[in-house]
């Protein structure tokens, strides 16, 4: 009995997983953070009061994309994942302001350096 | 009769109040004369209504030039951009000047130190054209009616490098312009223009605003002619340098507003720019969708 309720929960927290990810995902294995880039300080850590602005920030800039609660839509990434979300900080600057055009992921270079840090600080609290 | 009735409805929908689109970011920058490496989102359209104004001076009547700009995002790595433009000039007349069809690619999928874009224009334009959209060659003949403008036609093919670079906050972008007059045997001309801007704002706030510096971007832009193939160099050729301003006025619409001063003896001492541009995301696919009937 013990080892069906067990078997139950393995496959509903599979499933969970499963249909939580947006499945026409996948990751561009060309697309890294240089080392020095990935190993950039965020200068808002742990600032939950820029959280909301951050959130602003996503609405306008990658709501479109990412959908308003950030698991994607289409080919755009998940970004509740975990495959998302154990990303440093930095790298996660860096794909922001760099972009991927092979995969339609425009760059935000044009935003200043501080509201897309803003952003990041936003997509850790989509974290699953 | 079918088609022809969805054509036109197609046209219409370049209107916002036709497709019921999800609200839009504006990702403008300031520049009007100088192209920077960001492109129109995939499936994004932008309409843009901008004017040039040029005040009366050497006996010159005062003129405005209005354009429409449709410009839609095929790719992310390539843009297409459709002009319309038209002039009227006091004491004179009103006319349709022509149209211009832009694309713009870039050719490296990331960012780096320095960004390239290739562009290519054809231009179905006549020489009563004055919103000048760049300034190349040596200066042209003033003083003529409208009515012997418009008789002389140009059909002209445009190349641009763009090269653009972003530093911190600021952004830089330089543009080489060659220009080739297919109905007239001139050579190619040459221009360039230069651009420098910056984001006002630091953090974003929790709340909207409209008037905060987080919706403005400032910078200038140096524009000119370099020539041609008969005669190189900045000898009789416009240059003009211009402060700008763009600001966010909507989630989805910008102004900008850019006063040009010439710099040169053939250049006009003022010129007047302003556009407010208006950006629809999704606009590709609510129309494949209506298409389609879903």
């Amino acid at each position: 009995m013990a080892a069906n309720r067990l078997l139950a929960t393995t496959l509903f927290v599979a499933a969970g997983i499963v249909l939580g990810q947006n499945l026409t995902y996948r990751p561009d294995p060309k697309w890294q953070a240089p080392p020095r880039a990935a190993a950039r300080r965020n200068p808002l850590a742990g600032r939950n009061d820029v959280v909301a602005g951050g959130r602003r920030l996503y609405v306008r800039e990658c709501l479109a994309c990412h959908g308003g609660d950030g698991r994607g839509l289409g080919h755009a990434a998940n970004l509740r994942a975990t495959l998302v979300q154990r990303q440093s900080d930095g790298v996660l600057f860096w794909k922001l302001t760099t972009g991927n055009l092979r995969r339609g992921m425009p760059s935000f270079s044009q935003l200043p350096e501080i509201q897309r840090w803003q952003l990041v600080n936003y997509l850790r609290t989509l974290r699953e | 009769m079918r088609w022809v009735y969805r054509s036109v409805l197609c046209l219409v929908g370049l209107s916002p109040l036709f497709y019921p689109v999800e609200r839009a970011a504006a990702q403008e920058s300031p520049f009007f004369v100088t192209y920077d490496h960001h492109l129109e989102e995939p499936g994004n359209l932008e309409v843009a209504l901008s004017q040039t104004f040029g005040p009366a001076y050497a006996g010159q009547p005062r003129f405005v030039a209005p354009y429409l700009e449709l410009e839609y995002g095929l790719r992310s790595w390539w843009t297409t951009e459709l002009y319309l433009e038209g002039q009227s000039t006091r004491h004179d007349s009103t006319v349709f000047t022509g149209w211009r069809w832009e694309n713009r690619w870039r050719p490296l999928a990331q960012e780096h130190v320095i960004n390239p874009v290739l562009y290519l224009e054809f231009e179905d334009i006549n020489e009563a054209s004055r919103i000048k959209k760049e300034f190349i060659g040596h200066l042209g003949d003033g003083g003529q009616s409208n009515a012997s403008l418009r008789r002389q036609r140009d059909r002209e093919l445009e190349g641009k490098l763009i090269l653009s670079s972003v530093r911190g906050n600021w952004e830089f972008a330089e543009n080489l312009i060659l220009e080739k007059n297919l109905s007239a045997a001139e050579g190619v001309e040459f221009g360039y223009s230069l651009g420098i801007m910056r984001p006002l704002g630091g953090l974003a706030g929790a709340d909207a605003c409209h008037v905060c510096r987080e919706n403005f971007v400032a910078g200038v832009e140096l524009s000119g002619g370099l020539g041609s193939t008969r005669g190189f160099g900045l000898r009789e050729t416009p240059q003009y340098v211009s402060p700008l301003l763009s600001w966010r006025t909507s989630q989805d619409g910008t102004l900008r507003l850019a006063p040009s001063f010439g710099l040169s003896h053939g250049s006009a001492p003022f010129l007047l720019r302003m556009s407010y541009s208006h950006e629809l995301r999704g606009f590709g696919a609510a129309v494949r969708r209506w298409w389609h009937g879903r």
